[in-house]
């Protein structure tokens, strides 16, 4: 296992009185490669948090949690090299594109390599590849990247994490503000991504369509502890979604609300709508 | 002439590209106008230029009767405020009671009569117990009715959202939602700009951008029956409508289940 939590609690300290704990008691596995995890749950469920502790950008407060063999616990250990951590589990925040600062797409996507000691030349080529990994070509390197639109700039930032080669990648809510189409492109992108080099991939997402069409795995928080961990399908079939603040995907509430209105029989769960098509079709043909 | 009235506005950050190409639009007082488009489509330069924060190359914008300058701009925020996409952005106070403030301070309304406008905005958006707090604490749904009452508090007839739901969580947002409906009941003008079909539902009449220009307005009912236009200005249906289209073009349909998805898909 790449990444193992082991009853990791966090507190963030001076919140008014006392203290806020972000997350309780989470025990998880990841694997360093194959898996697509989506992490969901209401906002101030612990996610941002959670996946903070993936790359060792905060410490438990409580736990240990290990990370290609290095235990991060509470206390900093001399023997630890954070910064490699940082390296091997690419964060991606949310809202990267505030990030961009320099005056090319080419530059910023640089920056990162060149700032672990990677000469220019290599630097320009990694920074080449991870762009065409992100589906932008040759004509974006001399662009601008503050006059792109929100989701190029949001590419940009993944592939200023993707040109360092992280071991395993974890996106804060990479698709929003994105339009329907850019946030397909974007789910079909973090599937490529995972076929072409089999790396790992953790998103932070609100949207129960791309968890249901897209993802393997499925980790629910509620109020900072891990209220589910299975696969989609799991997680869909069970009857206490709203006690975990969650929507059922549009093609299961569609297929719901015919079947009862109708009063026909149907299989609810279809992850598509294409398959949503074909159950649909089944029942009513005569 | 309309509350809110945009005549061949044409905007471009660079000269090279135009981000706007010739918006005719109006929007009455007292309408709910959702404003869809696919990224980069011009959706956000447009409320921008609304509120004076960009200014336009080309064309005019009237709102509530004052045409837009540099020296009308204060004239025009009076009537119109906009709600941003990211809570975290609009916050400058350090407690809500500061931020509720800030509109205010820049319109030099006097002290008490500002007090009393905090008071009675934050209760109308069910925040007054929250006014001594942090922004940074509170929730992202939280944060954007505080950053609603700041807004009301200026007497705006209009209010613009720019994706203000897109980063809440279903909840907050159902919330939300709800909420500025209270608002529309009591006579606010509202224009929307969202990237979900199913929030653009609400609003009376839905205005298409794609590439910069407007390429159609017209009711919810009305543009969901070309299913070819919703394509080629990459936009998505709802799933109801989506599977409906499908069912139709395999020759699977039935009157009760067209009947049925319609409804569910159009929010009828």
């Amino acid at each position: 296992m790449a990444i193992r939590f082991r009853q990791v609690s966090y507190s963030y300290p001076g919140y008014g009185f006392g203290t806020y704990e972000a997350i309780r008691d989470v025990t998880l596995d990841i694997a360093a490669t194959g898996e697509f995890i989506a992490l969901v749950g209401q906002t101030g469920s612990g996610k941002s948090t959670l996946a903070q502790h993936m790359n060792a950008l905060i410490f438990p407060t409580e736990g240990t949690v290990e990370i290609f063999g290095s235990v991060v616990g509470p206390k900093r250990d001399k023997n630890v090299k954070y910064n490699e951590l940082r390296r091997k589990v690419g964060l991606v925040f949310q809202f990267p594109e505030y990030q961009l600062f320099e005056e090319t797409v080419e530059k910023d996507v640089m920056f990162g390599p060149t700032n672990f000691g990677i000469p220019e030349e290599e630097a320009r080529e990694m920074a080449r590849k991870a762009l065409e990994l992100v589906g932008l070509g040759s004509q974006y390197l001399r662009r601008n990247p503050l006059n792109l639109s929100g989701g190029e700039k949001k590419r940009v930032s993944i592939a200023g994490i993707l040109a360092m080669d992280p071991a395993i990648l974890v996106l804060d809510e990479p698709t929003s503000g994105l339009d329907p189409r850019g946030k397909k492109t974007m789910m079909d992108l973090f599937r490529s991504i995972r076929g072409a080099t089999g790396k790992s991939i953790v998103v932070i997402t609100h949207d129960m369509d791309l968890v249901y069409e897209y993802m393997d795995r499925v980790l629910v928080l509620d109020r900072g502890r891990l209220a589910f961990d299975g696969t989609p399908d799991d997680l869909f079939r069970r009857n206490d979604l709203e006690r975990l603040h969650l929507d059922h995907p549009s093609t299961i509430r569609v297929l719901k609300a015919v079947s009862e209105k109708l009063g026909i029989d149907l299989d609810v769960y279809q992850k598509d709508i294409a398959s949503a098509v074909r159950e649909l079709a089944k029942a009513v043909r005569p | 002439m309309s509350f809110l009235d945009i005549r061949n506005v044409s905007f471009s950050y660079n000269q090279k590209r135009m981000v706007l190409k010739h918006i005719d639009l109006g929007v009455d007082k007292g309408e709910w106008v959702a404003i869809l488009g696919h990224n980069g489509s011009g959706k956000s330069t447009l409320a921008k230029t609304i509120v004076g924060l960009l200014h336009p190359q080309e064309g005019a914008i009237t709102v509530g009767g004052i045409v837009l300058s540099d020296e009308t701009a204060y004239d025009v925020r009076r009537k119109v405020g906009i709600v941003f996409q990211n809570p975290d952005n609009q916050f400058v106070g350090v407690t809500v009671r500061d931020d509720i403030a800030f509109g205010m301070e820049n319109l030099s309304v006097p002290r008490a009569d500002m007090l009393e406008k905090i008071r009675f905005y934050a209760d109308k958006v069910g925040m007054s117990d929250f006014l001594d707090k942090e922004p940074s604490a509170l929730s992202g749904g939280q944060k954007q009715r505080i950053a609603i009452a700041g807004i009301l508090a200026m007497q705006t007839e209009m209010i613009i959202f720019d994706e203000a739901t897109s980063m809440l969580d279903p909840s907050s947002r159902r919330e939300l939602m709800d909420y500025i409906r209270e608002l529309h009941d009591e006579g606010l003008t509202i224009v929307m700009i969202t990237h979900d079909i199913e929030e653009a539902l609400w609003a009376d009449r839905l205005v298409v951008l794609k590439d910069g220009a407007v390429f159609a307005d017209d009711t919810a009912e009305n543009l969901f029956k070309r299913p070819d236009a919703f394509r080629e200005a990459y936009l998505e249906l709802p799933a109801a409508l989506r599977i409906y289209y499908e069912m139709e073009a395999a020759g699977d349909m039935t009157p009760p289940l067209a009947e049925t998805l319609w409804r569910l898909g159009s929010g009828r």
